[in-house]
């Protein structure tokens, strides 16, 4: 394969390794410390990557066969503005990642699982820079008042509140945060990888290939720990328990479930060529690869505790136990994580602010839903303000003062109250009711 | 038992085949190695997502091929496709299912740019030397040297 590699201008990439050293602070260490731990592999570079030789039609929509585009100019306005809210959103999560994992990096209990998270951090700077290199290389004039010198800028300027997804705008509590982020949050990042690697815009589609490759490093970074700690949890260990992990799941799979957009929508980027797949469609995708990987946690359990099991054996164990919810060779079906159902804890897309609870039961009171919440979700997260947030929301919806579409699109709103001096700390996001920015769940969410 | 009748689906590899793979390798091989497999899936995954491929037969895991593209091992500068493991479940076998595996692995390849695809066979296992002289491979003039260091 062929790549091109390449720098966004001076000031710019000089900006970002500014925001580096704020929010990436371990960043000498990593860099030390790499050859330690990833003896095999290209040192990393902030640099922007583009892969040459990829598919030169459109794939998919109503322009299917005609030669990709180059330039966003020559884009349908319509068409252009979709791809460059999805690339500003793309940007958006990636700088927002960096800012969460950075709060409970520190806590790791292995060496290791802190350094895949900081290679991890790494490269997620490097598809932010990769955004701003897309953003930079071209002239949106077209669809956007704001130049690609302000998108850079204020894009550099979010922090944890004013992402553009919901999921980047949550606090992690503990390293287990990490990981399962890892895991479940950043294998949607894979799907809309995957998916807009076929976009009708050639230098976004060029973007993909290499981002997918250390993407699937970011997977790992989350999936790896998880099996370990599925594996202490099976021996008893006092550091970490498949409760615990069950409940970070809790907390971050509905996020996952929503950064698809609505479940009616998507139809309009399959048309335009920019993605394969309706919202639905990946969501589904998605929430069996997540049944899969649950299945693979619970394995490691059952043959960790019980080891002298040949596989089929430990399958059949496991299928029991599940499926009887009764207690097989000592394995109980609480000592093991399972999928909270599709609706459950959900703020957007078609079941938005229903009672449903984490196996798909129904609730009529609004107290005794969050009490359901409380006891499913961890302990920190429920004194944070996105949770009271939600709550407070969901009184009004079940109240009738307002309507779950409604509470949906009241997430923190984005609105530029001042600066622009490139690079500068100037500008500031605030949090509003307006409809800008936060209305929809970014990049599918058309 | 397979059912004669179901699809095979050949797809690219992903990280949540690792129990399935390493399944398949303990169906084989008789040893639970978790850890060895997912070191081994993690290179591939990272090296070129696309690459590596499993095969499906009613949804389940059958069979797996990992290899990839690179240039300059031994002097080779040639982009060259590697098949560098493989594995088909006992209980499907004569489905060709590692055929339809290195068919779609070589159709890659070739869209990589690759030019000669290769692998090395045991000697001593002559079921996989004449899978892959059915599927067209010869001998070639590389021949492996090793050395014990313990």
């Amino acid at each position: 394969m062929a790549i091109a590699k390449t720098h966004i201008p001076r000031k710019f990439h000089d900006a970002v390794l500014k925001w580096r050293d704020v929010f990436l602070p371990d960043y000498g260490f990593l860099m030390d410390n790499w050859d330690r731990h990833f003896p095999r592999e290209p040192r990393f570079e902030a640099c922007a990557y583009r892969e040459l030789g990829i598919c030169d039609e459109i794939e998919c929509g109503d322009l299917k066969g005609r030669p990709k585009f180059t330039r966003a100019a020559d884009l349908d306005p319509e068409q252009a503005g979709h791809l460059l809210g999805a690339i500003r959103a793309q940007a958006s999560t990636e700088f927002g990642s960096i800012q969460q994992h950075r709060l409970t990096l520190a806590r790791a209990q292995d060496e290791k699982d802190q350094v895949w998270i900081l290679r991890m951090m790494a490269e997620e700077l490097r598809h932010g820079y990769q955004m701003l290199h897309l953003l930079l290389d071209d002239d949106w004039s077209c669809v956007s008042d704001t130049s690609g010198e302000q998108m850079v800028e204020e894009i550099l300027s979010m922090t944890t509140g004013s992402h553009v997804l919901g999921a980047f705008n949550i606090d992690f509590d503990s390293f287990v945060d990490n990981a399962t982020f890892c895991a479940l949050i950043d294998r949607v990042g894979k799907y809309q990888l995957e998916m807009q690697r076929i976009s009708a815009y050639r230098p976004f589609a060029e973007s993909m290939p290499p981002m997918l490759r250390e993407e699937a490093f970011h997977l790992a970074a989350g999936v790896v720990p998880l099996r370990r700690w599925m594996e202490r949890a099976a021996l008893g260990s006092h550091y970490i328990t498949s409760a615990d992990i069950q409940k970070v799941i809790n907390k971050w799979l509905p996020r996952g479930l929503e950064m698809f957009g609505d479940e009616r929508g998507g139809g309009t980027n399959v048309r335009y060529g920019l993605k394969p797949m309706k919202n639905a469609e990946a969501q589904d995708l998605y929430y069996r690869e997540v049944e899969k990987l649950v299945r693979d946690l619970n394995m490691r359990f059952v043959r960790a505790r019980l080891p002298e099991l040949k596989l089929r054996e430990a399958e059949a164990v496991l299928d029991e136990v599940v499926a009887e919810r009764k207690a097989v060779q000592g394995i109980r079906w609480e000592d093991l994580v399972h999928l909270p159902h599709k609706h459950f804890f959900r703020r957007r897309g078609v079941p938005a602010f229903e009672l449903t609870g984490w196996e798909g039961e129904a609730f009529a009171d609004v107290d005794l839903y969050l009490a359901h919440l409380s006891a499913h979700l961890p302990d920190a997260y429920r004194a944070s303000s996105d949770f009271r947030d939600y709550g407070e929301k969901l009184r009004e919806v079940a109240a009738g003062e307002t309507t779950a579409a409604e509470a949906a699109r009241e997430m923190p709103a984005l609105r530029r109250v001042g600066g622009a001096c490139p690079c500068s700390k100037s500008v500031r996001w605030v949090a509003g009711n307006g409809t800008a920015g936060g209305a929809a769940e970014g990049p599918a969410a058309v | 038992m397979s059912d004669e009748t179901a699809e095979v689906r050949i797809r690219p590899l992903q990280d949540t085949d690792l129990g399935d793979i390493t399944g398949l390798d303990e169906k084989i091989a008789g040893e639970y190695r978790p850890d060895v497999w997912e070191l081994r899936l993690g290179y591939y995954m990272r090296r070129d997502p696309d690459a590596s491929l499993v095969a499906e037969l009613d949804g389940a895991v059958v069979g797996f091929m990992l290899g990839e593209v690179r240039s300059g091992e031994f002097g080779l500068e040639e982009p060259t496709g590697w098949i560098e493991v493989m594995g088909v479940d006992p209980e499907v076998r004569g489905r060709s299912i590692g055929r339809r595996l290195a068919a779609a692995m070589l159709d890659y390849f070739r869209a990589r740019g690759a030019t000669t695809v290769r692998t090395l066979v045991d000697r001593d296992m002559e079921g996989i030397a004449q899978f892959f002289t059915a599927l067209g491979f010869e001998p070639a003039g590389l021949t492996p040297f090793s050395k014990k260091l313990a």
